[in-house]
Order: structure tokens, then sequence, then C-alpha cells
């Protein structure tokens, strides 16, 4: 019986023993991931007034017309930088806090095994960042231009674009993850392939007719667009002009 | 603020001193890319025939055009110089005054002490010598330092200026001009500096093309205006799709709107503008009608457009103008009308998506193109129907939806759809 309360005891002593590295360890996490978020907000706030006292935002506006803001045009691109400011300096608290967490506790080897996770999972948010943008701007690009070029499937083309380059995105994550790497891998070489070849298919075979059609017009459209000169003289209706 | 008409009546005066100008710089624009002197025969012809009648003397005649190899020097022929420049290959394709050109322009007058300057655009031989002349006694003897031809264009052309060009220009500039961006300019050596300081504002890799507003800038220095005339004029084929034009000179133009927003936001008395060497009274365009098939192709692209494009127009306009929109996508071709307040309220709030970035720039224009065509179409259904083409209707329009525009510019977040 002593034995057992013995064992029992031992147990728990080693419970508390390790709880008390743990929690200082776990203390150090947070109040470094705290510090650098307010320090991160701190910065960012400056970053944004310095900013705003250049005039960054008409700056960037007038000097790249289709750049930065274009891309994201709800946010001016002075909130950007300070955004960017601000979640780097906390990612860069929550690196220094796992380092004082291995630090404090001298069995833990959490940081060989999560920072290089967390520099592949900032690279994975990135390229899902980009993707999304990227997916939202194209999509946009294509319906306008099939509408403006009378194409009645325009909605369609840009939900297909759309798709793809979701496609795209989020076999590029899950490799930056290396999670299911061969299956992903495999699992979008079959799909990307699929939707190629049936859009090759349904464009060659069943569409041929509505390509040619497109075509046709193009080629009209690739004319000047002077049209009312280009009329035969004596022809009583003509042409619009636009400018 | 509208302007008056009994504005409009002052100064139609077609006399004025007979004021001498020292040095006329005449330049070709991009447009006449690797010319030579024997190709601007004709056009010097017509130059001469102007100086011959021209009211005010001109002393030294400079004429500059463009070339590849501006190395073969200034030649003389019967007392004009003539002296190639080197063209810009990237020059848009619309043939219109970039900010490099107005830069150049202005350091050309300067170093020839060059007092009254004219910019050409193509096919600038078929402009009338009286025209030419006007805009040389416009800016000479009238003291204009802005001096744009009126150019008379059949019913069916230049529709992007009747729609949104002209009445924007006039309702938030107050210059009673029908061409902003004309072809051809007439200015003073003042207004060459002040295009030059504009043109100066612009970042140095985009200023090869990217569109000045003379009107504009006139506008806001305070500087005298004059229209020449009712001139005919070929114009030069286009080429590019409507997206491409919509992007280059409608946005050209919203940009510029932005940029002088603390101008146009406070009313202001009407100013004259110069009449020279016109009839007195403006003469109509004349009517041209389109082919039914080609007005069904301009309402099809406004279905199309509505079908695909609502999503991002909810962006941008309103409640009330979507309403009108839908309404518009079912009329037959019998009904199809936009009516000049709804076509107002759509150009407002793209001027003001425009400046707010509601959507990338290059899509808003974009977005723009169906709803231009069917305002199109509809102005074409009226002329059929016997409408005369009265630009001023729409631009009184336009002025009186102003206080719209400049609240919203103010407060966009109270009006926001």
């Amino acid at each position: 019986m002593s034995d057992i309360d013995e064992a029992l005891i031992g147990s728990f002593k080693r419970v508390l023993i390790n709880l008390a590295h743990f929690l200082p360890a776990v203390l150090a996490l947070v109040v470094a991931i705290a510090v650098f978020a307010l320090l991160g907000a701190g910065l960012s706030w400056l970053v944004r007034r310095l900013l705003n006292r250049v005039r960054f935002d008409e700056r960037a506006g007038r000097v790249n017309a289709a750049g930065v803001t274009d891309w994201s045009p709800s946010h001016s691109p002075t909130l950007l930088v300070g955004r960017v400011v601000y979640w780097s300096v906390v990612v860069l608290g929550v690196v220094v806090g796992v380092s004082a967490y291995d630090s404090a506790t001298s069995s833990s080897h959490l940081a060989p095994v999560f920072l290089p996770y967390l520099g592949r999972s900032i690279g994975a948010f990135l390229i899902a960042i980009v993707g999304t943008l990227t997916a939202n701007y194209l999509s946009r690009s294509v319906l306008i231009s099939a509408a403006n070029a009378r194409l009645q499937y325009a909605r369609m083309l840009s939900v297909g674009v759309k798709s793809l380059v979701f496609v795209f995105t989020g076999a590029m994550m899950l490799d930056h993850l290396q999670i299911g790497r061969a299956i992903v891998e495999l699992g979008f070489g079959i799909l990307f392939g699929g939707i190629v070849l049936t859009l090759a298919l349904a464009i060659g075979l069943g569409s041929k007719e509505i390509v040619a059609r497109s075509i046709e017009r193009n080629t009209d459209k690739s004319t000047p667009i002077d049209q009312a000169l280009a009329h035969a003289a004596g022809d009583t209706s003509r042409g619009v002009r636009h400018f | 603020m509208a302007v008056s008409d009994t504005a409009m009546e002052t100064a139609q005066q077609t006399t004025g001193p007979a004021v001498a100008v020292t040095s006329l710089l005449v330049c070709l624009g991009n447009a006449y890319s690797s010319t030579s002197p024997e190709a601007i025969q004709p056009l010097l012809g017509m130059i001469r025939q102007a100086l011959a009648a021209a009211a005010n003397p001109v002393g030294k005649v400079s004429v500059l055009f463009p070339a590849e190899q501006a190395e073969m020097g200034t030649i003389d022929q019967d007392g004009i110089t003539l002296q190639p420049y080197h063209s810009n290959p990237d020059a848009g394709s619309l043939s219109l005054h970039t900010a490099a050109m107005w830069l150049q322009m202005h350091e050309w007058m300067r170093t020839r002490g060059s007092d009254a300057g004219i910019l050409l655009g193509a096919e600038a031989e078929t402009l009338s010598p009286q025209t030419f002349s006007g805009m040389i006694h416009a800016v000479a003897g009238r003291g204009a330092d802005l001096a744009i031809p009126r150019y008379i264009l059949p019913s069916n052309q230049g529709l992007l200026n009747q729609a949104m060009l002209a009445p924007l220009t006039r309702a938030l500039f107050t210059g009673r001009i029908s061409f902003p961006l004309a072809l051809d300019t007439g200015f003073s050596s003042r207004m060459a500096e002040r295009m030059a300081l504009a043109a100066q504002r612009v970042p140095a890799g985009s200023r090869a093309n990217n569109i000045l507003w003379p009107v504009n800038e006139a506008a806001v220095a305070g500087f005298e205006l004059a229209e020449v005339g009712n001139t005919q004029r070929d114009l030069p084929p286009l080429f590019g799709d409507l997206s491409q034009i919509l992007r280059e000179v409608a946005g050209s133009l919203f940009t510029d709107i932005e940029a002088k927003a603390t101008f146009w936001q406070r009313t202001r008395p009407a100013k004259d503008t110069l009449r020279v060497d016109g009839e007195q009274s403006v003469v109509p365009a004349p009517i041209e009608l389109v082919a039914d098939q080609e007005i069904d192709d301009l309402i099809s692209s406004f279905r199309i457009g509505y079908t695909n494009l609502h999503d991002i127009w909810s962006l941008v306009l309103p409640p009330q103008t979507l309403v009108s929109l839908k309404r518009l996508s079912q009329a037959s071709q019998e009904n199809f009308a936009i009516t000049d307040a709804v076509w107002v309220r759509i150009v407002y709030d793209f001027v003001l998506a425009h400046r707010l970035r509601t959507l990338s720039r290059g899509h808003l224009l974009g977005a723009l193109a169906p709803l231009y065509l069917a305002w199109v179409a509809s102005h074409l259904l009226a002329l059929r129907e016997g409408a005369v083409s009265d630009g001023d209707r729409l631009v009184r329009a336009f002025e009186a939806d102003r206080p719209y525009l400049v609240s919203r510019w103010r407060w966009p977040d109270r009006f926001n759809p």
C-alpha cells in the first residue's frame, strides 16, 4: 500500500514540477505576444501617421494607377502598410515567445518544430491572400471584357477563371504546408488537367460555332472603329463614331 | 451653378486690334510620326493661306514636325521654317496631345521666344485656313490664352464628347467649349507655361501617354477662353475598342476632376467665352441616320451588360438608378430611352466611384461601356424620331445636378448606395 502511495505522490510531484516549469513558460509566451502586439499597434499607428503626413495614398494612386491600390481597392495603401507592419511585429512576437517558452522549459523542443512550420504557414497565408486577390481581379476582368465583347456566357467564363485560380492556389498552399504532398500533386494534376481537357473538348467540339462567331466578331472589331468612314459612299445609314 | 445664355452672347465680335505676333510656333502632333517635309506640303499650303488672310500680322513662323531622323536640320520654305523633332513611339493611339508634348511645346516656345503656339492633330490639312487664322487672332488679337475650334460633326460622330466630356467640363469648369479635347489648339505663351507645369506634375514615366485637359487648366488659372468658328474637319481613323477609349479619355478626365476638386466645388460666376470668326449662331450638327442593325447591336450590348455586370454596377450606382436600368433593359426598341437625369447620375456616380476607388479603375471604366452604349442607342433613336440634337439640354442637366456631385464628393458615406 505504501508503494502505491509513494508512486502516486511521486507522480503528483512530477506533475507539479512540470506544471511549475510549464506555467512560467506559457506566461512568457503570452507576455511576449502581448508586448509585441502592443508594440506592433504603436508602430503601425506611427507608420500610418507618417504616411498620411507625406500623402502616401495620393502619391501611390498617382504613380501606380494599376498597382497595389487597384488590387486592394477597399483599403487605402496606408492602411495596408499599417496592417502589414502590425502583423509582422505580432509574428515576431510569436517567434520570440516560442523561443522564451523553450528556454523556460528544459525538456521542451517546440521551437525547432514550430518555427519552420510557422514560416511555412506565413508563406501559405501569403499565397492565399495573393491567390484570392488574383482570382477576384482576374474573374472581374474576364467578366467585364467578355460582357463588353458581347459574350452571353461572360459570367460562366468569369466563374471558371475564378475556380481555376482557387484550385491552383489551394494546391500551392497545401504543397507549401507539406500536407499530403504526393496526393495533392496527383489530385491537382488530375483536376487541373481534367478541367483544361474538358474546356478544350467543349470549345473544340461543342462550341465551335460560338467560337467561330466570336472570332468573326473580334475580327470585325479589330478594324478601325471609325465605321462611319468604312461605309460605302451613298449608303444612307451610317455607323457611329465614339470619339 | 447654371451658366446663363447671356454670358455666351457677350464678346461676339469678329474683329479686334491687329496685334502682331512676333513668333508663331506650329507643332504637328505625334500623329504625324515619321513624316517628311514633302508629306506635309498640303498642310503648309493651308498654313500659308491662313497667314495671308490673318488679321494679325505674323513675324516668324516655325513648323515642327515629328520625324525618325530629327538630325536632318531646319529647312526654310517661303518664310516658314520647318524643323523636325524626334517622334515619340509611345504616344497613345488616339492622336491626342500628351503631357510630354505640352512640356516639349513650352520648351520650344521658350527657347524661340514665341508668343503664340498652335498644336495640330492628325488630318490637320483638312482644317480651313479661316479656323487656323481664327486661332491666331483669338490669341493675338483678342487676348485669349486658349483657342479651341468648334467642329461641326454629324450627329453620329464624337458621341463620347456629346455624352460626357463636353457636359462634364462645362458643368464643372464653366468653360463654354464644345470640344474640350479638340485635336487642334491655339494658345498663348503663358498658357503653354501653365500646361508645362501641369505636365510636370505627371510622373515622368507616364507623360508620353497621359492626356492633359487644357480647358480645365485654363479655367482653374482664370485664363481667357475662345472658341473658334464652326469648323468642318476630317477626323483621323481611330484604332482600338471602346473600353480603351473610355480608359484613356474618360479615365483621364475623371482624374483631372479629382485633381481640381477644390476649384469646381465652389460656386463661381459664369465666365464669358470669346467667339471668334464664327457664325453668330451655333450651326446644328447634321443628322446622320444609323442603321437599325447597329442600334439593335447597341441595345443588345447594354442588355448583355445588364445581365452580367449588374453586381458591379450595384457597387457604384444607387438603387433608383438600378431600377431605371432594369426598366431600360426590359424596354422594347421603340421605348428604349435613357433620360438626361438618369444619365447624369450615372456619370456623376462613376466619377465618385473613380475617386473613392470603389473598384479597380480599369474595371470601373470597363463597366461604364455598356451604359454609355445605352445612352448612344437612346440618343440615336431620339434623333431618328425627329428630336433636335441639343447638347445644351444635357449640359443644363449636368449643371442642375452638380450639387449632388458636390455633396457626395464631400460626404461620400452619407449618400452611399
